[in-house]
């Protein structure tokens, strides 16, 4: 356990001292959440929407950002960057756990992801947004955010290291935009169309968004906080295995 | 850092007793690669045995299994068939018994740039169980070994190529391994660098070390090494003391005087020196 917190602490300054690589994941759900807001904000008025529960829609565009931010997977890249730099063969080269190189990364990004969620919704609540849970459902909605972040590192690290390659892992980064539109975005999923409706049920990431959105716009509902729990607990589980997996026959 | 005594005192029991246990021992070692061509045959059967204590060279020219060679034998790539003993342990049942007796400076200087000296060394204590304090003082007594006191708290990105080499020449070290591999330890440096890892080198083996390295300089493998092998399309295909493989060439070829370590590896890889002037730049060192 001591040489994945080691390795994890130093992934963690690895992302403090890359600043650059930080920024984009706080402007660019920003600029989503103020975009989709001021485009369909006006069709969804507070008042007389009911999905809303009494907010404006940017509390309901909210979690789509959050779960944004959390998917740059950027420890992915700089994994490629270790495995081209040589420093991956150093780690492989010594007696540590193969499960203590993955969860190190790992570890770094659900902290990455606490500070980028804890941001945003600071941000979010200047602009009027409420956390309709409260502070308790604040902090889960934070936990949960850093966990689906840590799933989604996970699956580009696969790609990492299997591919090799910072343009491939990159561009495998951006499935999460169809993922992303698979899922009850702009309305809930009863208001999708029919095929919308079963793609997004299909879809793992509609559990985590409707339990984020759930926590901002209602009280703790558990069912569906439990739901994205499940979620991001299986696939968190999957991927590490995956992962793990990859290192050991890594040749 | 330990003295000889220490060194050896880490080494499996029954090395000395039985006098059959090696640093390097290799037995039939060979490695395929599945491309898209087809099946690329990288090492076809190496046979090797590196004694306790040796700084042990191994050339080739590009491409002819030296790296593939090393990669297998420190743990990093799976062996298609054969055997592999180091330290006495065996590669592919024991890697991890394997990964903590031996040191690993690969060609391409495996740092993360974004940390300081200090805070890699450290790091790589803790991965090899060194307490905090532990892993801190060891780092100082290498960063001392290899002249980066100053450096220490500068992060890697803005060393030299030479402190890149030297500072992963240290990390190598942190766990005073029984066996050293040095992959092409001075390719790019210029001759003042390549003088300062020579003396590492030399330092580390007279503490006890067995150093296995591999070389695209013949000089420096006449310089360093006690015994050499020279690999050519997967093969070993000389394998001795420079001046034994020097003797043995002077005196097949009946030459009037000694020829050079260039010599013997032109001979033993069937190239000319027009041929090695335009396609293999280990000979041109």
């Amino acid at each position: 356990m001591s040489q994945t917190w080691v390795l994890g602490q130093r992934a963690l300054r690895e992302a403090v001292r890359t600043p650059e690589a930080l920024l984009p994941t706080l402007f660019i759900p920003l600029f989503f959440l103020v975009v989709n807001v001021g485009q369909a904000g006006k069709i969804f008025p507070a008042a007389s929407t009911s999905f809303l529960h009494g907010q404006g829609y940017g509390a309901f565009q909210l979690p789509s950002s959050l779960l944004l931010a959390g998917s740059f997977g950027s420890a992915a890249l700089f994994l490629v960057e270790d495995i081209e730099g040589g420093y991956f063969d150093k780690l492989r080269a010594s007696p540590v756990p193969r499960t203590a190189i993955v969860l190190g990364r790992l570890i770094a990004e659900s902290v990455k992801g606490l500070f980028i969620a804890t941001g945003l919704v600071a941000l979010a609540l200047i602009f009027g947004i409420s956390i309709a849970s409260g502070p308790a459902g604040f902090v889960i909605l934070i936990a949960l955010t850093a966990l689906w972040s840590v799933v989604f590192v996970g699956f580009m690290q696969l790609i990492a290291l299997k591919t090799r390659s910072a343009a491939a892992t990159q561009s495998a980064g951006l499935v999460f935009f169809p993922l992303l539109f698979l899922t009850p975005n702009f309305v809930p999923r009863h208001l999708l169309t029919k095929p919308m409706e079963v793609a997004a049920t299909l879809n793992p990431v509609t559990y985590v968004m409707e339990a984020v959105r759930s926590l901002i716009l209602q009280d703790f509902v558990w069912g569906s906080i439990l739901r994205g729990f499940a979620v991001v607990a299986v696939l968190g589980a999957v991927m590490i295995a995956l992962n793990v997996r990859l290192i050991q026959r890594y040749d | 850092m330990d003295d000889v005594a220490s060194v050896a005192e880490r080494r499996p029991p029954g090395d000395e007793a039985t006098g059959t246990a090696a640093a390097v021992q290799a037995e039939a070692l060979v490695k395929h690669y599945g491309g898209r061509s087809g099946v690329i045959e990288a090492v076809r059967g190496v046979d090797l045995r590196v004694e306790a204590g040796e700084v042990f060279g191994f050339l080739g020219p590009n491409g002819a299994g030296k790296s593939t060679t090393m990669r297998m034998l420190t743990t990093l790539l799976s062996i298609t068939s054969g055997s592999a003993r180091v330290a006495g342990v065996d590669v592919a049942r024991e890697p991890d018994a394997v990964r903590r007796r031996i040191g690993v400076a690969l060609q391409e200087a495996g740092l993360d740039p974004r940390q300081t000296g200090r805070e890699l060394l450290v790091l790589q204590g803790r991965l090899f169980d060194l307490s905090p304090r532990e892993a801190a003082t060891r780092a100082e007594e290498l960063l001392a070994l290899v002249e980066l006191e100053e450096a220490a708290d500068r992060r890697i990105k803005g060393y030299s190529g030479g402190m890149k080499r030297r500072l992963d020449l240290a990390s190598a070290l942190v766990h005073e391994p029984e066996v050293l591999f040095l992959d092409e330890p001075t390719t790019g440096l210029d001759p003042a660098s390549r003088l300062t890892i020579w003396d590492e080198v030399r330092r580390i083996n007279q503490r006890g070390t067995t150093v296995f390295l591999t070389t695209q300089y013949l000089e420096e493998a006449d310089a360093l090494c006690d015994r050499l092998a020279i690999i050519d399309d997967g093969r070993i295909v000389r394998e001795g003391t420079p001046a034994g493989l020097k003797s043995e060439l002077r005196e097949r070829r009946g030459l009037a005087s000694d020829p050079t370590l260039d010599d013997v590896f032109l001979d033993a890889t069937g190239r000319t020196r027009d041929r090695a002037a335009g396609d293999v730049q280990e000979v041109a060192a």
